[in-house]
């Protein structure tokens, strides 16, 4: 590569390697640095430079090992990462699918409306799922279900465990997660050239021959972006989680997901742990970095990446 | 490999920046300004007015960060009266410097308030006055946040003695004074009256015999399931819920058992204790006397209504629900008037465990504590930083006045800290003053807390703060140990699991075990002594 091309190269790349070290390697940099030290209540200028080599992840280890819920929680952090990334994934596409065949300004409507739930605060979103589903007579549920006579005495949806709490988690973030799906598969279908649906319609081919045979074939690469993205972020997410178990609506062990744990470990038990929290994040971007992997792979990331194959 | 050694060094660099911006800098150290306190107030407030003035300081801006329930909010605006009152010694005195407290920051939940300000201290964004409970303050004090004011209260000694030695003591960490009592409470056993009356249990003399432990948890058992049985009332017992609220820590004291051993600095999990807690509850829960749900009842939906509405014969509950009841709309969508609060609800210690056992109540003090970096958004901090650190304790010692510590009593329920503040809640007219609104007060203060005043301000309220404050005889503290909330968590997850008949008390004992040495950190704080009680049973003949 001449000095030129360098130069040119480096100049219009810059803000991005700039962006990338700034938000994403020194970040990874600094929390595997901070796993290394005893790092707690944000006292930077004391602990960060003692050192306590490997005693963060050897204790992290030694709690998974002993602690006797850490089994709930993994089995939960599968369930709720395989079901709600199929909700997730599958879910936006049936929108995008569903409001491509429609006229624009319902199918814009109707999908403003799936986006609500990933517009609303966090906090007020777990609020109404709070009082929806709460195990008494003053959840909207079991109020609508008394009052049609189908149950006589209020159910703790959340307390069943495992599939009451694992339904409602599911459902809370499955609704959040969805419009993700829709937006990118939205896009991703109305870059498709209309004549292939137009030939395709005066064929006879029906919505479902057209979305099966064109459109989702079409859309192939979008699916794996929407299915790694979703993967990774479902495996770290801990927000509704954290509220609808802290407000005791679900199970505390069939509501906590690998995620919640490691923020509870290292935050949410009075001390403020930074340490014992970057092991745990190092962890965590350890099993992201494998499973995100694996995904690629499987979804074989690299033909898209090929070249293509006439000139350029 | 040149570019490589590039890009190391840009690394290296990039990850200094950020580190230096997270440490906020270090700061150069220059010798600072002094006075010499003497405990002659309007004499220390104005020699340190003098030196502001001298060094061309006309205004010091201060924030003052609290947390607590609704009534509560004099936590913050007792450190603006104490700001108007020494702007008031300056004026008086010719000294041309004034206080000005910029932000009163107050929010419900005091685990957030403290979470925020260990997070924003280290970064100088933090309150430059925190009032939270007394159980952060070893953290705090211990990581260099706050301020140690013993030196300072040396000069002061008159006022720091008039405090309740106790909560003086809550206030130290190794010795050390790092903050003032700003409240305290006791959490006594409500027993609504009229379903008493309906199954034919006679309150009279009652709190004696609670004092004598001849009124036990068995006798609690017994009028409790008599009050569901007969119908007089929907539950038994209803108490509070999560982990933050210590109250059934109640039951390891009042059956003899402890949560800290001073000589070794450790937690303790006192298992037969712990276990005859548990099977209270699960006893309690199995026999449809509380609910068994109960922890994951909604507070303003569920727990108080059921209390207010009579639908409970006992209730665990604090001093101030006394106040909380008749503010907060709990009570057909209103709040009780103070009348019928009186009718309605008998209080008393928390009873003993069994014969044998003493009665107990639970005290977790709020302390005003000074950010050792309190003043820094003023000029010349490092200059005048002493001088920054001796006005705000002079300020603390403002707002620990008696008539603000007493009106704070009053309108929150809370058990006043002094003991002249303790005095003046008995005063009618001083009572009466302040249901009027007819103090000296700053204006700001008596506008924020005007609608709290007419609700709350009565002779019965300060006739029931008068009345409980014979319970800090019997008070234990929760400990002030860094690991006790994580300690705390994993109780409230064992009393969840018993009452939803999920464990049994033994299995829920072991679980504790369990969950304790499943953290090694927590292991080496927390000392596991005794074994589960064989033959023993409850309710006792």
């Amino acid at each position: 590569m001449n000095k030129d091309r360098l130069t040119t190269l480096s100049f219009f790349l810059s803000p991005m390697i700039v962006m990338v070290l700034l938000f994403y390697l020194v970040p990874l940099v600094m929390t595997v640095y901070i796993s290394f030290t005893q790092m707690r209540n944000w006292n930077v200028s004391k602990y960060l430079t003692e050192f306590v080599g490997f005693y963060n992840y050897h204790r992290l280890f030694y709690m998974f090992q002993h602690d006797p819920t850490f089994k709930a929680v993994l089995l939960t952090t599968v369930v709720f990462v395989a079901i709600t990334l199929v909700i997730n994934v599958f879910g936006g596409l049936t929108l995008a699918l569903a409001t491509f065949f429609i006229d624009e300004r319902p199918a814009s409507a109707f999908r403003l409306l799936w986006l609500l739930p990933r517009m609303s605060p966090i906090a007020v979103y777990s609020l109404v799922w709070y009082y929806f589903f709460h195990g008494s007579e003053i959840g909207t549920l079991n109020s609508i279900l008394m009052k049609l006579g189908v149950i006589s005495q209020p159910i703790p949806w959340g307390q069943i465990v495992p599939w009451g709490a694992w339904s409602i988690i599911i459902f809370v973030n499955g609704l959040v997660g969805v419009s993700f799906g829709m937006i990118v598969f939205t896009s991703a279908l109305n870059q498709i050239p209309k004549e292939l649906v137009i030939a395709a319609r005066v064929d006879g081919a029906s919505s479902w021959q057209i979305s099966r045979r064109i459109l989702i074939p079409m859309v192939k690469w979008h699916f794996m972006y929407v299915l790694t993205w979703q993967f990774l972020s479902l495996l770290t997410t801990y927000p509704h989680l954290f509220l609808l178990v802290q407000w005791d609506l679900v199970n505390g062990d069939y509501g906590t997901t690998l995620a919640l744990y490691v923020f509870n470990t290292a935050f949410g038990m009075g001390e403020q742990d930074q340490g014992l929290a970057a092991a745990a994040a190092v962890l965590l971007s350890i099993i992201g970095i494998i499973g995100g992997f694996v995904t690629l792979k499987v979804l074989q990331f690299e033909k898209m990446m090929k070249r293509p194959r006439g000139d350029f | 490999m040149k570019m490589k050694s590039i890009w190391i060094v840009a690394l290296v660099f990039l990850g200094a920046i950020a580190s230096g911006c997270i440490s906020g800098g270090g700061g150069t150290q220059t010798s600072s300004a002094t006075v010499q306190l003497t405990g002659d107030f309007t004499k220390d407030a104005v020699s340190i007015g003098k030196v502001l003035e001298q060094k061309g300081i006309n205004e010091v801006k201060f924030s003052a960060w609290g947390s607590g329930d609704p009534n509560s909010v004099m936590r913050v605006y007792g450190i603006v009266e104490a700001a108007r009152r020494i702007n008031r010694i300056w004026q008086k005195n010719g000294v041309k410097v004034k206080i000005v407290v910029t932000e009163t920051h107050y929010v419900a939940s005091f685990q957030d308030a403290y979470k925020e300000y260990l997070s924003k201290q280290p970064l100088g964004q933090a309150g430059d006055f925190f009032v939270n409970s007394y159980a952060f303050l070893p953290t705090l004090a211990d990581e260099g946040y706050i301020l140690d004011i013993t030196d300072y209260a040396k000069a002061y000694q008159s006022v720091i003695n008039d405090f309740y030695p106790s909560l003086i003591d809550a206030s130290k960490f190794k010795g050390r004074l790092y903050g003032l009592p700003q409240d305290t409470e006791a959490r006594p056993l409500y027993i609504r009256k009229d379903v008493a009356a309906k199954i034919g249990f006679n309150l009279n003399g009652l709190d004696e015999k609670v004092k004598n432990g001849e009124f036990t948890w068995s006798d609690v058992y017994y009028w409790a399931k008599k009050a569901k049985e007969s119908g007089a009332a929907e539950w038994g017992l209803i108490h509070r819920k999560g982990s933050a609220h210590p109250d059934l820590i109640q039951f390891i004291f009042a059956f003899g058992g402890k949560l800290y051993d001073p000589n070794t600095g450790k937690l303790v999990v006192d298992v037969p204790a712990v276990y005859k807690w548990l099977y209270v509850e699960w006893k309690f829960a199995r026999d449809g006397l509380l609910p068994e749900d109960i922890m994951s009842w909604d507070w303003a939906k569920q727990i108080h209504p059921t209390i207010v509405e009579g639908k409970t014969l006992f209730d665990i509950g604090g001093t101030w629900y006394w106040t909380e009841w008749q503010t907060k709309q709990y009570y057909h969508g209103r709040g009780l008037k103070p009348e019928e609060v009186k009718k309605w609800f008998y209080y008393t210690l928390f009873p003993a465990g069994e014969k044998g056992d003493k009665p107990v109540t639970l005290s977790q003090p709020f302390v005003w504590m000074i950010n050792s970096k309190a003043g820094q958004q003023n000029p010349k901090y490092d200059e005048l930083k002493n001088i920054y650190h001796e006005l705000a304790f002079l300020m603390l010692i403002k707002a620990s006045d008696p008539d603000i510590n007493a009106i704070h009593s009053v309108i929150s329920a809370h058990l006043p800290v002094r003991k002249e503040a303790a005095k003046l809640i008995k005063d009618e007219k001083w009572l009466n003053d302040l249901k009027n609104l007819n103090l000296d007060l700053d204006p700001t203060v008596k506008d924020n807390i005007k609608d709290i005043v007419k609700a709350t301000v009565n002779p019965i309220n300060a006739q029931f703060l008068a009345n409980v404050s014979y319970m800090l005889e019997y008070t234990h503290l929760a400990p002030a140990h860094p690991k006790y909330p994580a300690l705390a968590d994993i109780f409230k997850e064992a009393v969840d699991k018993v009452l939803r008949n999920e464990m049994t008390p033994k299995d829920a004992v072991d679980y504790i075990i369990q969950k304790v040495k499943a953290d090694p950190e927590l292991a080496k704080n927390v000392e596991i002594t005794g074994e589960i009680p064989k033959n023993w049973k409850f309710p006792q003949q």
